[in-house]
């Protein structure tokens, strides 16, 4: 015999999966990621680091320049295209027409741009200069080719930073991502379940239920499914997520690989803690306009954590957020933005994951047991006083 | 009270006398204070519970789930397995004459065929207690008949019933004993046949076919008149009284079209009973 909760669960995730609400919803959140992507792809063609260098050189010197050029280019993430050409006429038409953003003559000692100086493009070349006249001196000066290298590229020095500060962009944006795509799942789902467990009562299905399922066993498969359904939903979102990126030709910085599974785990117990919330609050009310007042105290302390995330999360190191970060209802929204941000200890992170785990645990064996009798009890609502204090008065 | 395995038991009493909280109580709805609840002298078990087939008065069921599929969903959720549950289903959307609408929403369907669908969720378990908490209510005529022919089939499957109604009257051609409660307690309890006869009333209704009834005045005085007006006399005597007795002195008003004499349906034997309690 399959288990109740089980058979509840899959119900659940075959009647939500198969709406077209659902699928059309999951689609466009889909399509509107990849477009994205392609946006960024097409509009951020120009604004790529990449620039078209024109060198004028009638020597073979100039050959050297432009290897410098290249590989300089090349160790600072930034793609340099070099031209080569005989005559200086040749090259000033191309830069004329925009062939290329900025020409230099070696020969002349000269560089030529046709209106703005791109300053990073500008040091580049400087720098690609001093390298090359260096070298030459060098040469002249009759040092061998070796020693001209360990003068120009000597092994770099060992950097520590003994106490960095956390000023980190990319991973801070993952991080807001994250923190904005978990508080839109959650409180979708969430939502879900509410409505779910308010649905079950407004239609009286519930007493059937109840007939052959026990009420801890009915939360828990409903919880179970609809959150299969929302990691469904999620990874959609997150795979569209991972094309985009591809497509827009943007690196993928590597703080994703962090924030991925921080999110995702993070997301199943935000997601458990929560919905086992919203499931009680919907078993308060017999009708569904009664709902989103029951769930009240749930969606202001969710939007709490949601709103810290942007003010004192924006300080990933500082006390506040490492203390609001252990805490469990503000932990999932909070803590995936530290670990992405490496503000979090292992320590803080484990200590806020048993803490949640333990919310969580003590939170569905507390509601298993107000479930019961709230789930039956129709007409006015229950408080939230009445649901935990009175146990017995709402058997009536 | 007793339901005997393999009958139908009707289960009355008016609104607000715990019909519904007894029948919550058998199906482990709601805790019982005082008092024990056993099947074939057993406690009843989650397990137990399995074998008994529930319609409560609230109906409920999913509003957008296919009804096939909720036939399935509770089916497995009384334990039956795949295979047995498909069956049983489709067995018994064949029997409802539902099985072209199968697969359409259950919010497609007219009220007549949700009520049948409610049933079969009840049955699709082949339960061996089924709890039916006011099965006529809401259903047309043709619909309680049906329902009353089905029923009485699965009895003869060997299926035990307990119904609850507050129409008293509506159940004794189904059920041939019942169950009366009001205000928590039993009022009476037995065959339909026996507690009627039990009391010790009769009712007289005869239709007068000329002559004024309403001057009519009743020769004895244990004779009670319940009504009079438009031809038809109501009369309420001692069950001792004799027939040709009562017939002959409603005679005397006129010629008789129409005359019974019986035993007081369920509902008055009840409003008897509870008056006497009171009182």
């Amino acid at each position: 015999m399959t288990s109740p909760s089980l058979l509840v669960a899959r119900r659940e995730v075959i009647q939500r999966v198969r709406r077209r609400s659902f699928l059309i919803f999951t689609a466009l959140v889909a399509i509107v990621v990849i477009a994205g992507g392609v946006l960024a792809a097409v509009i951020g063609d120009d604004s790529t680091t990449s620039y078209d260098v024109g060198v004028v050189s009638a020597e073979s010197s100039g050959d050297e320049f432009v290897s410098i050029l290249t590989n300089i280019g090349t160790a600072t993430g930034i793609t340099i295209d070099t031209t080569v050409f005989d005559s200086s006429d040749a090259a000033a038409a191309a830069l004329k027409d925009g062939d290329i953003d900025v020409l230099v003559d070696v020969g002349e000692r000269t560089d030529t741009w046709q209106r703005d100086i791109d300053g990073q493009l500008a040091s580049l070349i400087d720098t690609g200069w001093q390298a090359w006249s260096a070298a030459g001196a060098a040469r002249d000066a009759g040092l061998t080719d070796d020693q001209i290298v360990a003068i120009l590229a000597p092994d770099p020095l060992s950097t520590t930073v003994v106490d960095p500060s956390v000023d980190d962009l990319a991973g801070m944006l993952i991080g807001f991502v994250s923190a904005a795509l978990l508080f839109i799942s959650i409180a979708t789902f969430g939502g879900y379940v509410l409505t779910g467990v308010v649905e079950e009562k407004s239609t009286g299905v519930i007493e059937v239920l109840l007939s052959h399922v026990r009420a801890d066993q009915l939360m828990a498969g409903k919880v179970f499914g609809i959150g299969v359904v929302a990691l469904l939903q999620f990874s959609v979102t997150v795979l569209a997520g991972l094309i985009s990126l591809r497509i827009s030709g943007i690196d993928v910085p590597s703080e994703i690989w962090i924030g991925l599974p921080a999110t995702i785990g993070w997301f199943i117990g935000g997601f458990l803690l929560y919905s086992t919330l919203f499931a009680l609050a919907g078993s308060f009310v017999s009708r569904m306009e009664d709902a989103q007042g029951a769930a009240a105290p749930i969606t202001s302390a969710f939007t709490v954590a949601y709103v810290l995330v942007f003010t004192v999360g924006s300080d990933p190191g500082s006390v506040a957020t490492r203390v609001l970060s252990i805490i469990p209802p503000f932990a999932p929204l909070l803590m995936p933005l530290r670990m992405v941000t490496g503000a979090a200890s292992i320590l803080e992170i484990v200590v806020a994951a048993v803490l949640l785990a333990l919310t969580v645990v003590a939170m569905i064996r507390l509601a298993g047991s107000v479930y019961a009798r709230t789930l039956l009890h129709r007409g006015s609502r229950v408080t939230w006083r009445d649901a935990l204090r009175r146990p017995k008065s709402l058997a009536d | 009270m007793v339901v005997p395995t393999g009958q139908i038991v009707g289960f009355l009493g008016p609104n607000g006398s715990g019909k519904t909280t007894t029948m919550r109580s058998i199906m482990g709805l709601v805790a019982i204070d005082r008092g024990f609840i056993t099947w074939r002298g057993e406690p009843i078990t989650d397990h137990i519970r399995h074998t008994f087939g529930y319609m409560p008065a609230e109906r409920g069921m999913y509003p957008k789930m296919r009804v096939r599929e909720q036939l399935v969903y509770f089916a497995r959720l009384a334990g039956s397995d795949r295979d047995r549950a498909d069956a049983a289903a489709d067995r018994w959307l064949e029997r409802m004459g539902l099985t072209d609408r199968a697969n359409d929403e259950l919010q497609a369907l007219s009220s007549g065929n949700q009520q049948r669908v409610q049933l079969a969720i009840a049955l699709v378990h082949d339960p061996e207690l089924l709890i039916l908490d006011e099965p006529f209510s809401g259903l047309d005529p043709v619909a309680v008949e049906m329902m009353k022919a089905l029923l009485v089939e699965e009895v003869e499957r060997g299926v035990t019933v307990l119904l609850s109604s507050h129409q008293l009257d509506l159940v004794s051609d189904v059920c041939p004993d019942v169950v009366i409660v009001s205000q928590g307690r039993i009022v009476l309890e037995g065959a339909v046949h026996d507690i009627r006869n039990r009391s010790p009333k009769r009712y007289v209704t005869a239709t007068v076919g000329a002559g004024d009834v309403a001057a009519f005045e009743t020769p004895v005085s244990s004779w009670d008149v319940v009504t009079r007006a438009d031809g038809v006399l109501r009369l309420s005597v001692p069950s001792s009284c004799e027939v040709r007795e009562v017939f002959d002195a409603v005679s005397a008003i006129g010629p008789i079209v129409e005359f019974a004499f019986a035993a007081p349906e369920l509902s008055e034997v009840f409003i008897e009973s509870v008056g006497q309690g009171e009182s």
